[in-house]
């Protein structure tokens, strides 16, 4: 899986220009991707590319059960880069036999990861709990849910999940 | 896919529409098209919200309820009511409200209500025993609204294991009725009709045995819009002359607590639930937010939602007589003189949840059967032209080409149902030439302004 660098992104780059305007695609041979501008602190629109997302995996008949999990994986991303990151982008690439979701923030980064992955552990800020959110319950969830996952991060900079689905396969959902 | 005029739960009045196109933005399943400017068509599935119904101005969409005519001639005529029937009537307790209906000519009038206490019960038994065995997926959604269950089966398959596994008060009455009224009047060789007193125009469906056999006791079901003037002046005389009740051998023939009425508000059936955390969602737009919410994984802490498509619960179904407000002061108005009580023991409602008198008839299989997507898959280089498509047309969703918004115009025509020409920005008709909802497009630029 190839990384995409943030700064150099085109669509990206066209996003933040014109004030992050909803969404940009591009096309590949039988491939579709889209892109999500994600706001931070912004909790009145969280999740609302997680909602696009499961509605265009569903005019796809996807299995049921595994929408959700990608619904849950994306929304708790979202909800990661709302609540921790600066603005990010959430990247959503559909193929034939798999979908990656990849959510890159420009926020603080993530200090220890294996941390970050108890359950339970959580760095939210007091407004984010207060509203619901921020249990320590996101990345724990994703990496339950995602058949393939890779978080990078470089603290003080920023952090990239990118998690991956094998369409088809399934996987027990807990 | 038919394109239809009609669906099981409405009809529609070609003579009557005006073209406004109301009803394209409000249905839930995007099932509505506007073709030849006044003429709608549903392409998909109609779940039966009513949505449509309650925003065409025109009258031109109507429930497929039947009007009351010759109630009880020739037939033992029995009425299942709905509780919503008892808040349209400020001055009258909901004995009352049934006797008018014996006054109507139905023969016997079954309160549901007492049935949604009997469901509640169980649900909150059901619920109690799943607490402790950590196995069923949180949270619960009531059964209780037929709209949503379908919404459900539709629009988030997914949730299905999240209706909760308890038969439906309705499904509970009829059961009921099916078994202990009917068999009587059989043996006296006596045609039953039974009537179904209804704020939503949900019952038509479920006439319909699946299985394709002829039922043997026609089921009717009465918008309370269209019994409500009759209604109305029966009780007037009721409540004037007070004649005797009759006796009767059936016990949920009669009606004493508030708690009938409140069952009908938003929020009625979680409140005399014993559930630790419930939520209670009302109308359209928030049902399908909030179970948009539950499938990305939230409210996992909930035990149960109540969810119903109409605003203020069943009150402001789209059939019901009186506003929904109106109604809603009218129930806290019986709530206050009246109080709650609970009218069946525990125990009774114990012992038939442990012999399974509670199982529901229906699997999620069966429902995903009914009311599943019915439209085939988008490929993936479908996908890809819709939204190349959409890049084409303007994308403010202005419903000129007779579909609801773009992206279903763009699926529309990959699908090969709509022509891209159909979109009036991407082929601007001349001046006086006129789309298909029947605007004429003005000049931008404000030339031809006066």
């Amino acid at each position: 899986m190839r990384g995409v660098d943030l700064y150099d992104h085109p669509p990206y780059a066209r996003n933040l220009a014109d004030g992050g305007s909803n969404q940009t695609v591009c096309r590949y041979m039988a491939s579709l991707k889209k892109f999500f501008f994600i706001k931070a602190r912004d909790f009145v629109h969280a999740g609302e590319a997680s909602i696009h997302i499961q509605n265009l995996l569903k005019s796809m008949h996807l299995d049921p059960a595994l929408i959700r999990r990608i619904a849950i994986c994306s929304y708790e991303g979202e909800m990661n880069a709302v609540i921790h990151g600066g603005d990010g982008i959430l990247n959503v690439n559909i193929e034939s036999n798999r979908l990656t979701l990849e959510i890159i923030d420009e926020g603080p980064g993530i200090q220890d990861i294996q941390l970050a992955m108890q359950p339970g552990y959580s760095t939210a800020p007091e407004e984010a709990r207060e509203m619901g959110f921020g249990a320590g319950m996101g990345l724990p969830n994703m990496k339950k849910n995602a058949d393939d996952i890779l978080i990078e991060s470089e603290p003080g900079k920023r952090t990239r999940a990118c998690m991956t689905f094998f369409l088809g396969l399934t996987k027990e959902v807990q | 896919m038919k394109s239809e005029h009609n669906t099981p739960y409405v009809r529609f009045h070609e003579e009557r529409c005006t073209g406004c196109a109301e009803c394209l933005k409000v249905c839930p399943t995007r099932t509505i098209r506007i073709r030849n400017r006044t003429s709608i068509r549903f392409v998909d599935l109609c779940i039966g919200c009513g949505a449509c119904i309650r925003a065409c101005a025109a009258g031109a969409i109507s429930a497929t309820t039947r009007p009351p005519h010759r109630i009880g001639e020739g037939h033992v005529a029995i009425a299942l009511v709905s509780p919503v029937l008892y808040a349209q009537f400020p001055k009258a307790m909901p004995k009352d409200v049934l006797l008018g209906l014996r006054h109507m000519g139905f023969r016997h009038t079954i309160d549901m209500s007492i049935f949604l206490e009997m469901f509640q019960f169980a649900a909150a038994e059901f619920i109690g025993r799943n607490r402790q065995t950590h196995e069923a997926p949180w949270p619960f959604i009531s059964p209780v609204c037929p709209a949503v269950v379908r919404l459900i089966a539709f629009q988030f398959p997914s949730l299905l294991a999240h209706v909760l596994p308890v038969l439906r008060p309705v499904a509970l009455m009829a059961r009921e009725v099916k078994e202990r009224l009917i068999p009587a009047y059989a043996t006296q060789g006596q045609q039953v009709v039974l009537y179904y007193v209804n704020p939503c125009p949900t019952m038509e469906q479920e006439r319909f045995d699946p299985a394709g056999a002829p039922l043997r006791h026609p089921e009717v079901s009465i918008g309370i819009n269209d019994l409500y003037p009759d209604l109305k002046q029966h009780i007037d005389t009721i409540l004037t002359e007070v004649p005797p009740f009759s006796e009767t051998h059936f016990e949920y023939e009669t009606c004493a607590t508030a708690n009938a009425a409140l069952v009908a508000m938003s929020g009625g059936e979680i409140a005399s639930m014993r559930v630790e955390k419930s939520m209670a969602v009302h109308g359209l737009r928030d049902t399908i937010a909030y179970l948009q919410k539950i499938e990305m994984g939230l409210f996992q802490d909930v035990e149960y939602f109540e969810f119903r498509t109409c605003r203020e619960g069943c009150l402001g179904g789209v059939l019901s007589a009186v506003d929904k407000y109106m109604a809603r002061s009218n129930v806290q108005r019986m709530l206050h003189l009246h109080g709650l009580g609970q009218r069946i023991p525990s125990n009774t409602i114990l012992r038939l949840y442990d012999k399974g008198r509670f199982k529901p008839d229906k699997s999620p299989l069966t429902l995903t059967r009914l009311f599943g997507d019915r439209k085939p898959a988008l490929s993936l280089e479908q996908m890809e032209r819709i939204e190349r498509i959409l890049e084409t047309v303007a994308g403010w969703g202005c419903g000129a080409c007779g579909a609801p918004d773009c992206r279903t115009f763009a699926e529309d025509v990959v699908r090969g149902q709509a022509d891209l020409e159909d979109c009036q920005w991407v082929h601007p008709p001349q001046a006086s030439h006129e789309c298909h909802t029947g605007l004429t497009r003005r000049p931008i630029t404000g030339k031809g302004r006066t």
